[in-house]
């Protein structure tokens, strides 16, 4: 007998059937199916994720896909994960446009996928690292709305943490 | 529900489009079960006011104070706020039907609720993971996640009102089921399990904390134990007796032990048994006690261990138990020991010219001793767990019981006789002239646990290696594995040192096999002797001494082997003496005063008959004069030798009266129906009775030596010591030997002063003399 599936519906009505371990990525889905079936699993089941477009949440899932046997680890050692680098296949996974990029962070952070945020958060973090105001400006797309004069008293307040 | 999610923007908006959906979570509506939309729609409206409330500040204020430079902050205080209130209002709503009791109502309402609560939980994750842990984090100690939140609504709104009238109601329940009344156990399991529940430490919520559950639950619940089990024991024991009595309170403790695995928690388990114990055991245990003695008189070892187990439960309680036995053991062994002794006295009466001496045979009286040992010691085993409490007071009695006894000490003061009978029992069952049939029952292992328990362990010592003795010299040994192996166990329950001098004893024998080979070796053939058996025995270990009486001179035939055994031991062992013991030994010898045709008669006979007898191979008659002087020795020792051939017709007297002029003559033919003639045990002495007071006193002389030896030690190292320190710390000393008195250590004090050992400094104080 197939085990039954679960049906993750996408704001624009479009329906992804996966197996219950994929879903289960998202301690969201995971925790609901545990609350409304506390039993488990008999039939198929419908998630709707109002907040998240097909787009996205194919890419998402693609992910969860990816990784479902992955165990990763529920450490309360925030600032060692925080140092370890984004795994090759995730730092490829991630090489989107940036509105795609954020798109899957929003979607990390609602269904609650915890290693998805990091990465993509990471990814992020690497945009902005050893980059000068100016380069900044250009990969965000910021206009600078600051005047020189503004921008001499800053410049001079931060003085201290000058790269020299 | 409408699938049309709020304005993110709109606190009211979205607290109206969540509540539906809580109503249904928390079972409102007749519990119509919640779908996945709902479920989603819910997490999804909260998500978005969290989400974008905070990109845009979370309240009107820090919106005007942060406008300048676009700072963030998270939102979720306001929505949870209006879970907050909503929480408190639907808790205080709840209706309790007319139908159920209180606890009914409470049970069914908090099973529903907690489920209820863990799905709030999740709905309100994302507030749950970036709020409320904010908030924690930065010490806000009164924000909870939202599963806690609803307990502490619970415990607030619900428990803390009603709490007495639950409690009553729960022990209440536990009554009826204590009274056999059938129950919903279900009402009493999840009542107590929400106490633990709503036991939360606001400062750690991780931290698992009882408080509730011990003060609202658990003291009480005690108490009310207490009161029951009180008053049911005292009940109880007014109308049944104290076998029932403990086979009620096994069943009393099999049900509430289960009954605590069932509902309570691990904390209560150890103060409940101490109140169950109390109430149960403790409290009875006088009425316990009193039917012990009737149990034991009625050999009910199965009620005897049932006692035990109860009492076992509270330790201290065992204590009257093991005296009471203890007592028990020695009274019975009075009793046993004096039946013996009285059935001893009678056969005497009964039968007044048999040997009987008065005194008990070592058998029977080791073998009583051994039936109440293995009596109680099977009690001990089988009804009392081989405790160690029982052990000692088994060890305790028999060791009072052993050496103190009618037969034994006859008389209050006097020296235990039990080390003597029980090496005569050694005796029995070592000697190869005691019938099979009669030691069938006796063995070393008998041997062992009596001797265990003797106190003058010395005493036994001695007696032992006497008889040991005997049996060596006169070749009586039943067997010589059996001997050493015996030795061997004395070595393991005693010393090295306890059993050193029959050791040497053993080697002076194999020692003496040796020499005999080799004067063999060198003897010519010529002489009259045919086998000749020389011991040679270490003056001090053997417990023979010279006896001047016993000097005799040896004829002439007869010198060969003596002179070689000389010869052969001094070159082997220069320096050494030599000293005849001719007390001992006996010869065998062939006496040609047969009819005609008939074979010749076989004598046993001691040294001195043989030299008296020796002497008329050379003529017929002797006066007794002349008699006495080829043979030596003391006259009165000559002539209880010579009285056994008159007695048996073998040497014929001139007067009825013996004196010197007293002329002897050997008969010419022998009449005895026997070839083999023992000449041996017709001679008078009171070898016996001299033997006894020699191993008293040696006995004292070593005990003696042995105060010396261990206060001269004592005090070399300590220079000075006051005397009843002194005293004091010689007493264990001598345990695994004897049992000293204060008056022979006192005396042995005295002895060493006048051997300017020690000096008296005062009354109380000694010091040693370097």
């Amino acid at each position: 007998m197939m085990s039954p599936k679960v049906i993750i519906v996408s704001s624009d009505s479009e329906k992804f059937p996966v197996e219950q371990k994929i879903a289960e990525k998202s301690i969201l889905i995971k925790n609901m199916i545990n609350d409304l079936n506390p039993d488990g699993l008999t039939e198929d089941f419908e998630i709707p994720t109002p907040n998240v477009r097909a787009n996205v949440l194919s890419k998402v899932l693609e992910w969860c896909e990816h990784h479902k046997n992955t165990v990763f680890q529920d450490d309360e050692d925030e600032d060692a994960k925080k140092s370890v680098p984004v795994e090759e296949w995730d730092r490829n996974f991630l090489k989107v446009d940036q509105e795609m990029l954020y798109e899957i962070i929003l979607a990390a952070n609602y269904l609650n996928i915890k290693p998805l945020l990091d990465s993509g958060c990471k990814m992020v973090a690497e945009m902005i690292k050893s980059k000068s105001p100016e380069e900044l400006r250009k990969t965000f797309n910021i206009v600078n709305d600051f005047s020189p004069e503004e921008e001499a008293a800053i410049r001079k307040e931060n003085e201290w943490a000058e790269d020299r | 529900m409408s699938a049309t999610l709020p304005a993110f923007t709109d606190l009211n908006a979205t607290w109206t489009f969540i509540q539906p959906g809580l109503e249904f979570i928390l079972g409102a509506q007749n519990d119509q079960g919640v779908t996945s939309t709902m479920y989603m729609n819910c997490y999804t409206a909260v998500y978005n006011y969290c989400v974008n409330k905070s990109r845009r500040g979370s309240t009107p204020q820090s919106i005007a104070q942060n406008s300048d430079n676009n700072s963030y902050s998270l939102a979720g205080a306001e929505i949870y706020q209006k879970l907050n209130v909503y929480l408190s209002q639907y808790i205080q709503h709840l209706k309790k039907l007319s139908t159920e009791s209180f606890l009914e109502f409470y049970v069914r309402k908090w099973t529903r609720f907690t489920i209820g609560a863990v799905y709030m939980n999740n709905i309100f994750d994302y507030m749950n993971r970036y709020w409320v842990q904010k908030e924690r984090s930065d010490g806000r100690k009164d924000v909870f996640d939202v599963n806690t939140l609803s307990l502490i609504k619970w415990r607030d709104e619900m428990f803390n009102p009603n709490c007495e009238v639950l409690i009553e109601q729960i022990l209440n329940l536990i009554e009826k089921q204590r009274n056999n009344l059938i129950v919903d156990t279900n009402l009493i399991s999840s009542s107590i399990k929400s106490l633990v529940y709503l036991s939360i430490d606001p400062q750690d919520l991780k931290k698992p904390n009882l408080i509730i559950y011990v003060n609202s639950f658990e003291k009480p619940f005690l108490k009310a134990t207490m009161d029951y089990y009180s008053r049911e024991s005292s009940e109880f024991l007014l109308n049944h007796n104290v076998v029932d009595y403990m086979k009620k309170c096994e069943t009393r403790l099999a049900e509430e032990i289960s009954r605590s695995n069932n509902y309570l928690e691990e904390h209560t388990k150890k103060p409940l048994l101490d109140v169950l114990n109390g109430a149960l055991i403790e409290k009875h245990a006088n009425e316990m006690y009193d039917q012990f003695l009737q149990l034991l008189e009625q050999n009910q070892i199965g009620h005897i261990q049932r006692m035990y187990k109860l009492l076992s439960r509270v330790p201290k309680t065992l204590d009257p138990l093991a005296d009471t036995l203890e007592n028990y053991i020695k009274k019975e062994a009075k009793i046993a020991l004096d039946a013996i002794k009285k059935q001893t006295m009678t056969n005497i009466e009964d039968d007044n010219k048999k040997k009987g001496n008065g005194t008990v045979e070592p058998k029977v009286y080791v073998n009583t001793l051994i039936s109440i040992y293995n009596q109680f010691n099977d009690i001990v085993i089988k009804a009392f767990n081989k405790d160690t409490k029982f052990i000692r007071s088994l060890d305790n009695a028999c060791r009072y019981f052993v050496n103190n006894n009618s037969i034994a000490t006859p008389k209050p003061r006097s020296p235990s006789k039990t080390p003597e009978l029980l090496a005569k029992y050694a005796d029995g069952f070592l000697k190869s002239s005691v019938k099979e049939t009669d030691s069938i029952d006796m063995n070393a292992d008998n041997l062992m646990v009596v001797f265990k328990f003797i106190n003058d362990k010395d005493t036994f010592e001695e007696h032992y290696r006497r008889s040991l003795a005997k049996r060596l010299i006169n070749g009586t040994c039943k067997s010589d594995e059996l001997e050493e192996s015996v030795i061997h166990r004395l070595q393991e329950e005693n010393s090295i040192e306890y059993t050193s001098k029959m050791t040497k004893m053993f080697s002076d024998m194999k020692a003496s096999e040796d020499l005999k080979l080799k004067i063999k070796q060198q003897s010519s053939n010529s002489t009259i002797v045919k086998d000749f058996n020389p011991l040679v025995l270490a003056q001090s270990m053997w417990p023979f001494r010279h006896v001047a009486d016993y000097d005799l001179k040896v004829a002439e035939e007869l010198q060969e082997p003596i002179e070689k055994l000389k010869q052969v031991y001094i070159e082997q062992h220069s320096g050494r003496q030599l000293q005849w013991l001719w007390n001992h030994g006996r010869a065998e010898l062939k006496a040609n005063l047969s009819r005609k045709g008939k074979p010749p008669f076989s004598f046993t006979v001691s040294n001195i008959q043989l030299m008296i007898l020796i002497a008329f191979n050379k003529q017929k008659s002797y006066s007794s004069k002349e008699l006495h002087e080829i043979v030596g020795t003391k006259k009165e020792t000559f002539e209880a030798h010579l009285l056994p051939f008159t007695k048996f017709k073998l040497i014929e007297t001139s007067t009825n009266e013996i004196n010197d002029d007293t002329i002897f003559t050997i008969v010419d033919e022998y009449k005895s129906k026997k070839l083999k003639v023992s000449f041996i045990s017709a001679i008078k002495s009171n070898e016996s009775k001299i033997e006894e007071d020699e191993a008293t006193k040696e006995i004292d002389e070593a005990r003696k030596t042995y105060l010396q030896a261990c206060i001269v030690r004592i005090m070399k190292s300590r220079k000075q010591m006051k005397n009843s320190e002194l005293i004091n710390e010689v007493m264990p000393l001598t345990l695994s030997r004897f049992k000293a008195k204060v008056i022979d250590i006192k005396r042995v004090i005295d002895l060493l002063i006048e051997k300017e050992y020690l000096k008296r400094l005062d009354d109380n104080t000694f010091e040693y003399i370097s």
